[in-house]
């Protein structure tokens, strides 16, 4: 192509599930919260909880990273700073996952990345995430929202699956929660040191994540 | 797909829920497992239920059949984003290096539902006499495009109304020559033709001869007296100025 796309548009094909990322098999453990007993008019609690604690985190390494990729620093440290701050092993094992199925993708849209060199098979899925941006040409921000938005819709669309509701509701649910992904990008964008990246975790998902790992009925992945 | 020559034939097996998708794999590891080095990954729905049944079939090395999560989604995982059978497909092959064969079992879905060519390299479509004796004559990308079409559990035709022979007539007919396998456990003969078509394909896949073909989504039709053809579809698309009836 002569020129590369703006990069809104290429936050709208980040952002959209119909990428071929193996989205799909997630809930974000939603699915282990309604077994639990997590109710209908709890889901958007659960969104915002996620948003304060494990999605922050998650949004927060990206930028890092990002910044650490276009600075020619090693992500080495971020990954560690992001597993330091990702207690539970399943939940680490589920982004190790999802970032290979994203690292799939980026080596066919942007072969050209000098950045897939150095992400490898053990790559979270905030770093190759970050991966993905830097070809992209987006901005930490942009960045930021991408995680944001997308678990939020990661819950959503799970939720049609788990729930009886109805689907308008879910995108109600989305666009109430869009004011707390435009808040968490504010507050991650400007990070660039690993130590900066939040060390917010919650328990109860973190069991949540553990529990469904074992169990022998789930329709997600985790 | 940049795939290397030498890796594994990828066969997928789908078809609707309880046409016996698992008792097939089940059968084809007990008759090849000796000769073939093999794999199995399956799409449960709920539970990883199936996995669990080949597991215990006590056919295979449990660690050889792995579940991938669709996510209440089963046509998307072996057809829209293929992504988590792949990486299981992949995983498998370097685990257990070097694999022969590796069956990727679908979850039980509809008469629309078949696999991407970008997943397995061929692909038998399963229907049972106990659906009902008008299933072939549906169609559906499955029964008319799918490199194999078996028609099993043949031995209940009796006790359900139903006349295999007729069933595989039907499905004949709207296949186009391509192969169709009236199959019972109990009938030896039968596994016999499965076997020797899962062993024919995997040569062709070794001399390189086995293209991945698109069963879906649309099934071959005919207008009036021309020949039957199909739409969109590689080097026969092709454009129409009438409407299909």
């Amino acid at each position: 192509m002569d020129r590369p796309p703006p990069s809104p548009l290429l936050l709208m094909l980040l952002a959209d599930a119909r990428l071929p990322t193996a989205g799909h098999t997630q809930s974000a453990q939603l699915e282990p919260a309604t077994v639990w007993g997590l109710g209908v008019s709890e889901v958007a609690d659960f969104i915002a909880l996620r948003l304060r604690t494990v999605t922050r985190v998650e949004a927060a390494t990206a930028v890092v990273a990002m910044h650490h990729l276009r600075a020619g620093l090693d992500v080495a440290e971020v990954e560690a700073a992001w597993a330091a701050r990702t207690p539970s092993p399943a939940m680490r094992a589920t982004s190790r996952q999802m970032a290979r199925a994203l690292r799939r993708l980026v080596c066919r849209l942007w072969p050209e990345s000098p950045h897939l060199a150095v992400t490898g098979p053990g790559a979270s899925r905030a770093v190759v995430l970050a991966v993905a941006a830097d070809s992209a040409g987006l901005a930490p921000r942009d960045l930021a929202m991408l995680v944001g938005y997308d678990d939020v819709q990661t819950v959503a669309s799970a939720a049609l699956k788990l729930l009886p509701l109805d689907p308008a509701d879910v995108a109600c649910w989305v666009l109430d929660a869009l004011a707390a992904v435009d808040a968490l990008a504010t507050e991650v964008a400007p990070l660039t040191l690993p130590s900066a990246i939040p060390a917010a975790g919650a328990p109860q998902i973190e069991a949540w994540a553990e529990s469904h790992a074992v169990t022998s009925r789930r329709l997600f992945n985790a | 797909m940049p795939d290397s020559p030498t890796r594994s034939l990828r066969v997928g097996v789908c078809g609707p829920v309880g046409t016996g998708k698992s008792s097939l794999i089940a059968l084809v590891c007990r008759e090849l497992a000796a000769e073939l080095r093999l794999g199995v990954v399956t799409n449960d729905i709920y539970t990883d239920e199936d996995a669990r049944f080949l597991r215990s079939a006590g056919v295979l090395d449990p660690d050889r059949i792995r579940s991938v999560e669709t996510g209440a989604c089963p046509h998307t995982a072996i057809r829209d984003d293929i992504t988590a059978n792949l990486m299981m497909v992949e995983d498998l092959e370097a685990d257990f290096d070097p694999l022969d064969v590796v069956l990727v079992e679908s979850g039980g879905d509809n008469l629309t539902a078949t696999f991407s060519p970008a997943l397995v390299d061929t692909q038998i479509f399963l229907i049972d006499v106990a659906g009902g004796g008008d299933v072939a004559r549906k169609g559906g990308p499955g029964i008319t495009r799918a490199d194999l079409l078996v028609v099993n559990k043949t031995d209940l035709g009796p006790h359900v109304g139903v006349d295999p022979d007729q069933m595989v007539v039907d499905a004949s007919a709207v296949r186009d020559g391509r192969p169709v396998i009236a199959l019972s456990r109990t009938d030896p003969a039968s596994v016999t033709a499965l076997t020797d078509w899962l062993r024919r394909q995997l040569a062709s896949h070794r001399t390189g001869d086995l293209t991945p073909a698109d069963p879906g989504p649309m099934a071959p039709h005919s207008h009036g007296d021309e020949p039957s053809h199909t739409h969109g579809q590689g080097d026969d698309a092709h454009h129409h100025d009438h409407a299909h009836v």
